[in-house]
């Protein structure tokens, strides 16, 4: 293979990113390695009756259920969380809910305030103009003026709350507490050469219209125009060095099952916090016999999960609530920041999900024993659809050693590649968070007039949001990768997905993550030159 | 059988205007989602249960004395009960006629989407007279 500037592992949220912004220089060469398929959006379920089927089949969150040979195993039998996550192009964004708030200021700085996790090499400031940037090119809904944040300069209009959304609003304004329209990677008119959404609601299943912001549709079809060659299903297993121990490439598996070398001055992991954490353990050298940047250890650990509580009421009257995206209609950051006189440090995010559609909503129902078999079927089912809200809290998930990745030898990829174990617990802070996200959910939905039939924390199939396990940080013994997200030890090494996260804040990663990567290409497009010459 | 146990579990309700669940093409979704061999054990035990309390195979008795031996076979194989059940909801409620007439809002291939009306944002006043929410952070 030739040789090219930059390889990026990984196609999902950060690696689209990175090959946006890197190829706009156009003289760089510039390869993604993509280990799924490339999905057509024209066969995505939503386009038939059936779609509800899928999300226990193909476009499962779960890798267990897909039979996706692009998957890896991952036994997360050690932890309470199930990891969620989509191995194709595009990545997990193919499946994401596409809420998209941005971490806030102190979530950088959660050491010096509060004492507790670790402070991030970097700032919310430093991070401010890409957030900006990275919201136009992904076409962010929402309302600026938020008091909840720092000014957002623009936005699309927001996503409809409807008359769920509406109903919950009011009941925060009667308590007096922060709400405000999520911030949605949903095309709320047209933007970037994509339509309007026309709120369907299952964008979890991948949405046919393009209306979502995924990076399929976002970033990828620029960075193609201009050069970026995207190679799908071709797993790394392996990255190489040279003598001077400096990364030189990577090795990896074709589509077509053979073994191949991808020659570069630069290599890009964005292979998610669980995927980059992997292949660098199993990138393992005379120089670095624990696995690449793993001197001290630091490689997959940290793991950082977000614990989700989820709360769910019914309420008598006909709110169209499965209609509109089903993750995106408002969020409240009233417990948000640190408050003394709550038994836990850092805070959560309640995000309002829309009710569920037609066949969650009878299985539901028939498995908690709501709704009925035989005569009184239909009117009870009627009761409940369109009649449901949910909150889902988002607590901040503090980073811990014991909390981690590692490989698992005895079950690998169809290519030998080890999988992966998952060792998590929830810390006494955590626990006490949800239970006051539980308390708090309950409230305000019953406030609202509902009656709370569902309550539960933490949710198990809920491991969307993998963070901390290449986390960044000034002190190699303590760190992974440096503010650059470059390897501390191998300067032309660079990890930029929601890994290299010192801490989680409480809400969805992506947005953070990607501007976190324009940032880090900036920098590494500043000095490529430099560090091709010194490798 | 399998229709007769969806018309039994799933009935028509001609007040709110939904069918039947024997309506439904159960027998592709069977094939699609290969639960034949299921579909078969649960249908012999329903038989072995209506044989048992009223000496009648099942699609034999009338609809109440149907459900009966349904909710027994809950009791006597829970696990193959549920699957079985669950599968039928499952069916029905991706069925593009019953979605029609539930009603759940556009129906694939979504011609035409659903319309929200806009929102009144003036409702966002109190939370803006509060003010700033979000802690100051030196740099």
């Amino acid at each position: 293979m030739n040789s090219v500037d930059v390889v990026i592992v990984g196609s999902g949220a950060s690696g689209a990113a990175a090959a946006w912004s890197l190829s706009r220089d156009a003289n760089l060469r510039i390869v993604c390695l993509e280990q799924g398929g490339q999905g057509d959006p024209k066969q995505y379920p939503t386009t038939l009756a059936n779609w509800e089927l899928s999300r226990h089949g193909l476009a499962s969150s779960k890798p267990s259920e897909r039979n996706n040979h692009a998957d890896y195993p991952i036994d997360d039998t050690n932890s309470p969380i199930s990891i969620a996550n989509f191995n194709g192009f595009g990545g997990s964004t193919i499946l994401y809910s596409g809420h998209f708030p941005r971490f806030h200021p102190s979530d950088f700085r959660t050491k010096q305030l509060d004492g507790v996790g670790d402070d991030w090499p970097l700032s919310y400031q430093d991070l401010e103009p890409y957030f900006t940037l990275n919201e136009k090119m992904m076409g962010i809904a929402g309302l600026v003026g938020d008091p909840a944040y720092p000014e957002y300069e623009n936005l699309l209009p927001p996503v409809p709350m409807g008359p769920a959304g509406q109903k919950i609003a009011n009941a925060f304004n009667t308590l007096g507490w922060h709400w405000w329209p999520s911030y949605s990677a949903i095309n709320t008119r047209s933007h970037g050469g994509r339509g309007s959404c026309i709120n369907l609601g299952p964008c979890n299943t991948g949405c046919t219209q393009g209306a979502k912001g995924s990076v399929d549709v976002t970033y990828w079809p620029i960075a193609k125009r201009q050069g970026v060659e995207i190679r799908t299903e071709c797993s790394v297993y392996d990255i190489s060095l040279n003598q001077h121990d400096k990364v030189n490439g990577v090795h990896y598996v074709d589509a077509k099952g053979l073994q191949q070398f991808q020659e570069a001055s630069v290599v890009i992991l964005a292979c998610s916090g669980i995927g980059t954490p992997r292949l660098l353990l199993n990138s393992k050298s005379v120089a670095f016999p624990n696995g690449l940047l793993n001197e001290y250890g630091n490689v997959g650990r940290h793991l950082m999960l977000h614990p989700l509580a989820y709360t769910e009421a019914v309420f008598e009257d006909d709110l169209k609530s499965s209609i509109g995206p089903q993750g995106c209609c408002i969020l409240s950051q009233q417990f948000y920041e640190t408050d003394m006189d709550r038994d836990f440090s850092r805070g959560y995010t309640m995000q309002i999900l829309r009710g569920a559609p037609p066949m969650e909503t009878a299985v539901s129902g028939y498995m908690m024993r709501r709704i009925p078999l035989g005569p009184e079927h239909h009117k009870e089912f009627a009761k409940y659809f369109n009649r449901t809200v949910g909150i889902a809290v988002i607590a901040e998930d503090l980073p811990h050693a014991e909390n981690c990745v590692v490989l698992d030898d005895e079950n690998c990829d169809i290519n030998g590649m080890p999988g992966v174990k998952i060792h998590y617990t929830l810390d006494d802070n955590t626990k006490k968070m949800l239970a006051h996200g539980v308390e708090r959910s309950k409230h305000v939905l019953e406030t609202a007039g509902g009656r709370v039939i569902s309550s539960f924390a933490p949710v198990k199939n809920a491991g969307w949001h993998l963070m901390g396990t290449a986390r960044m940080g000034h002190d190699p013994k303590t760190s992974v990768v440096n503010s650059f997200g470059q390897g501390h030890n191998v300067e032309n090494l660079f990890v930029v997905d929601s890994s290299i996260f010192t801490t989680s804040g409480a809400v969805n990663p992506v947005a953070t993550a990607q501007a976190l990567t324009l940032k880090i290409c900036d920098h590494l497009r500043n000095n490529l030159s430099d560090l091709e010459r010194s490798t | 059988m399998i229709d007769i146990l969806c018309d039994t579990i799933l009935p028509g309700d001609e007040d709110l205007g939904l069918p039947s669940g024997a309506i439904i093409d159960i027998d592709r979704y069977i094939h699609r989602a290969d639960i034949g061999a299921q579909v078969k054990e649960y249908g012999q035990l329903l038989d072995e249960l209506s044989l048992e309390k009223f000496n009648e195979g099942f699609v034999a008795l009338d609809v109440g004395l149907r459900l009966e031996i349904v909710e027994l076979s809950r009791r006597r194989n829970n696990r193959l009960s549920n699957i079985i059940i669950i599968h039928c909801m499952k069916a029905y409620y991706t069925d593009a006629n019953v979605l029609k007439w539930l009603p759940a809002g556009a129906v694939p291939p979504f011609p035409a989407g659903n319309p929200l009306k806009e929102d009144d944002w003036s409702l966002l006043e109190p939370v803006y007279e509060r003010g700033q929410a979000y802690r100051p952070v030196s740099p």
